[in-house]
């Protein structure tokens, strides 16, 4: 397996952070778009750039809410985007681990 | 955020292991800190009680009960701000789990406070009082830390209230004023080894 092979979408410093931190949390959860940009030090328009692209690919959804009369934007994993983080975890796992042995191939957590 | 810079895969997996425990460290609740609180609070306001109570220390009850309180009210405010601050932001699932968790400690108390009105009016002695206040809120706690570990998977929680629950029969058991000592020692101290064990199960390396 190639490092080519590894999913574009999420191989980026940028995507790959925003991944990881709407990953760790679970299955239904979503983090303010503050949140999140607090979480990854960086800039909104910064942030909104990567959002579309991983949104574009439907791996993350961007729900716009109100919250009494502020508006908040908030940002969660989709099934499809957590499957292919999933993915891309497994794969890094085997570029890293030799594959002769077994033992490494560990479960996360 | 760094602008895209290429990434290998030793990059990449470094990236997930620190940004997971930056998110972690962020959002997760910390065993360490509630069950440290309370435990000290146990520690120190159940010690405080079975010492005067037991004619060990000279003060009067209601200081002793006053103080007592305070320490609970105390570990109660750490909880609060610990909880806002690690749910922060966070919308969703988990939130909704968290917020009905949170009236089922609400309400339960509600009716712990309403056996104690209940009670009084019926003309019930302060011995009695004080015993059946005393377990029936081990009883919310040591059911609700049971019914927490078991929503969230949580094995040392789900632990640490099949222990108060131990714990509570056997203070019942023994009854007052040694009733308190049982729940400093046993209760509190239970509180402290979980945020021992939560400490340790924290420090463990994790895998990719």
């Amino acid at each position: 397996m190639g490092e080519e092979a590894l999913d574009p979408v999420i191989h980026t410093q940028a995507r790959l952070r925003i991944m990881t931190t709407l990953t760790a949390l679970p299955d239904g959860d979503r983090l303010t778009f503050t949140k999140l940009q607090s979480l990854l030090d960086a800039s909104a328009g910064n942030l909104s750039t990567h959002l579309r692209r991983l949104e574009d690919a439907g791996y993350v959804q961007v729900v716009k809410t109100h919250q009494g009369r502020i508006p908040s934007t908030q940002v969660g994993a989709t099934r499809t985007g957590r499957r292919a983080f999933e993915d891309y975890v497994a794969q890094l796992r085997a570029l890293l681990a030799p594959p002769t042995d077994p033992t490494d191939a560990q479960e996360e957590r | 955020m760094v602008e895209d810079t290429p990434l290998d895969p030793v990059a990449s997996a470094a990236l997930i292991a620190e940004q997971r425990a930056k998110v972690e460290a962020a959002v997760e609740v910390d065993g360490r800190i509630l069950f440290g609180a309370w435990g000290v609070a146990w520690l120190l306001g159940f010690g405080l009680l079975w010492a005067v109570n037991s004619g060990r220390l000279t003060m009067p009850d209601e200081a002793a009960f006053l103080a007592f309180t305070a320490l609970l009210v105390l570990a109660g405010a750490v909880t609060a701000w610990h909880l806002a601050v690690t749910g922060a932001g966070v919308r969703g699932a988990s939130a909704r789990q968290g917020a009905m968790y949170g009236w089922a400690w609400f309400r339960s108390f509600g009716v712990v406070f309403a056996l104690g009105v209940a009670l009084d009016r019926a003309g019930a002695t302060g011995e009695v009082m004080n015993l059946a206040m005393t377990v029936a809120s081990l009883l919310v706690i040591g059911a609700l830390y049971m019914a927490g570990g078991a929503i969230w998977e949580e094995r040392i929680q789900w632990a640490l209230g099949a222990w108060i629950c131990v714990s509570t029969i056997a203070a019942a058991l023994v009854g007052s004023p040694h009733m308190y000592l049982v729940m400093c020692i046993a209760g509190g101290g239970g509180m402290l080894a979980a945020a021992g064990v939560e400490a340790a199960r924290r420090g463990r390396p994790r895998v990719l």
